[in-house]
């Protein structure tokens, strides 16, 4: 777009010459519409690095100076369109001029309207964030504070403050302390609670394995009931083998004996005749 | 054990106090409360013989109370700080006119169940409480372990009894098979037996029958 206009203004010049000798205004526009651009993308990146780590109070003074820069381009190269303009209306020019100039015109109200919106949201977040203060930064600030404090207040002022600041710092140590103590104490009672647990814990292990072992022993009580099951059972079992066999003895047992009766009745008939 | 005495101050004038024991802590106190200058909040103990004393001031209000050495810091200034809120929130901004004593009469009770409190309720801090709960836990540990040991030295007798009784019943089953194969043998006798009376019988009378011993009608 900008280079554009250069060429245009370049060859619009250059037929100028030929007819009418002025060409500066509507170059001079170009110009400066050239160098706002350049200034609000400066600008813009600028904006783009407030809220982190990189925005710090240079960061801010480069940017009101950016700001302060854009605004000389603009009041500079709106006196120069306004030149062009009274240019195009008191004397004769040809239509490409006019059409030229009007295109600048609108290049300008539409830079104009990227840096206002640049400059909205630069104020929206200069309200938002801080600055990023440096470690370095702050001896030099207390420094200059010092200077700025020695050079302003009485001798009486300067002690008195002097010892506002003792007694500031005392208490804050006092405090510091206070805490410590404070933090030290829970320190303690955590540390017990957690001996505690570390004792509960001992304990649930050794109950695992008191348990683990009364298991095995479970275990041996059951195989041995288990084995004088089996033993009486079989035992049973010849118990009932030998009753039978018994009940068998007893029947022939009567059996002889009615047999000898028998026989020894014969005997005593056979003798008696 | 505890906290011991308490009091509630503007700058120097006390406004209500109480002391669980006859001590000089109320006069210690005064002298504490001379001893501080200033209107700035702070948190400071002293300590006295065998005693601390803590105060604590805020928004000019200051809270003090003796304590013995093994309450630590932390519950003694929760109990400030709890007495604090219940002081400001009873009286509000009557505290900065109050007279000397004004508020001793309904609020020494008042310092007298917060001290009850916070010297002997375990809930009054979390530690605390979380501590007793583990002691609870462990002593409940200590006991099953106990039970746990009772009941391994009862298995270790169930296991001796039922050993035996294998071994009884090992010996049983021996003696009931020694017993049956006896009977048997018995049995068998007895058979053999009546076979040979039988046989005896038998040829006896044959001899009858057959004339004489040799048989010899009947071959």
């Amino acid at each position: 777009m900008s280079f554009q206009d250069i060429e245009a203004g370049r060859s619009f010049a250059s037929r100028r010459n030929l007819i009418n000798g002025k060409q500066d205004p509507t170059q001079a526009v170009a110009s400066g519409i050239f160098q706002i651009n350049t200034a609000v993308s400066t600008f813009q990146r600028l904006v783009n690095t407030l809220g982190t780590p990189k925005d710090t109070p240079e960061l801010r003074d480069k940017l009101h100076k950016t700001r302060l820069h854009i605004g000389q381009l603009v009041k500079d190269t709106s006196a120069k369109l306004k030149q062009a303009s009274e240019i195009d209306h008191n004397v004769e020019v040809n239509a490409s001029k006019k059409i030229a100039d009007a295109k600048l015109a609108k290049d300008f109200q539409a830079v104009l309207k990227e840096f206002q919106k640049a400059q909205r949201l630069s104020a929206e977040r200069e309200t938002a964030y801080t600055p990023f203060v440096p470690q370095a930064l702050l001896p030099s600030s207390y420094t200059a504070s010092e200077v700025d404090i020695g050079s302003d207040k009485t001798p009486e002022q300067r002690a008195l403050l002097v010892e506002s600041r003792r007694q500031e710092v005392l208490f804050l140590d006092n405090e510091i302390s206070f805490n410590e103590a404070i933090i030290e104490e829970r320190e303690q009672g955590i540390q017990e609670i957690q001996s505690q647990i570390g004792e509960v814990n001992e304990i649930f292990k050794d109950l695992a394995v008191l348990v683990h072992e009364q298991g095995a022993m479970i275990d041996d009580i059951g195989s041995n009931i288990e084995h004088s099951h089996e033993a009486t059972a079989q035992a049973k079992s010849q118990l009932a083998k030998a009753s039978k066999t018994q009940r068998s003895n007893s029947s022939l047992t009567c059996l002889l004996l009615v047999i000898f009766g028998i026989v020894l009745l014969i005997v005593i008939i056979v003798l008696a005749a | 054990m505890g906290i011991l005495y308490a009091l509630v101050g503007r700058g120097s004038v006390v406004l209500a106090e109480f002391s669980g024991t006859t001590t000089n802590a109320s006069a210690i106190a005064r002298q504490i409360l001379e001893k501080t200058p200033g209107n700035n909040d702070m948190h400071v103990s002293y300590s006295q013989d065998r005693y601390i004393f803590h105060v604590k001031r805020t928004d000019g209000l200051t809270v003090l109370c003796m304590a013995d050495d093994t309450a630590g810091r932390r519950i003694p200034f929760a109990f400030l700080e709890d007495i604090h809120q219940k002081f400001v929130r009873t009286y509000g901004r009557a505290v900065h006119s109050a007279q000397p004593y004004g508020m001793n009469e309904e609020f020494s009770r008042i310092l007298s169940q917060q001290m009850e409190y916070y010297s002997s309720d375990p809930n009054a801090d979390r530690i605390n409480r979380l501590k007793g709960e583990m002691s609870q836990v462990r002593n409940v540990m200590i006991e099953n372990i106990d039970k746990v040991l009772d009941r391994g030295d009862r298995l270790e007798l169930l296991v001796d009894k039922t050993a035996n009784m294998q071994g009884n019943t090992f010996r049983f089953r021996k003696q009931a098979r020694r017993f049956r194969s006896t009977v048997w043998w018995r049995n068998v006798k007895l058979t053999i037996a009546l076979i040979v009376v039988l046989l005896v019988i038998v040829y006896v009378v044959l001899a009858f029958v057959c004339h004489g011993p040799a048989l010899p009608s009947c071959f």
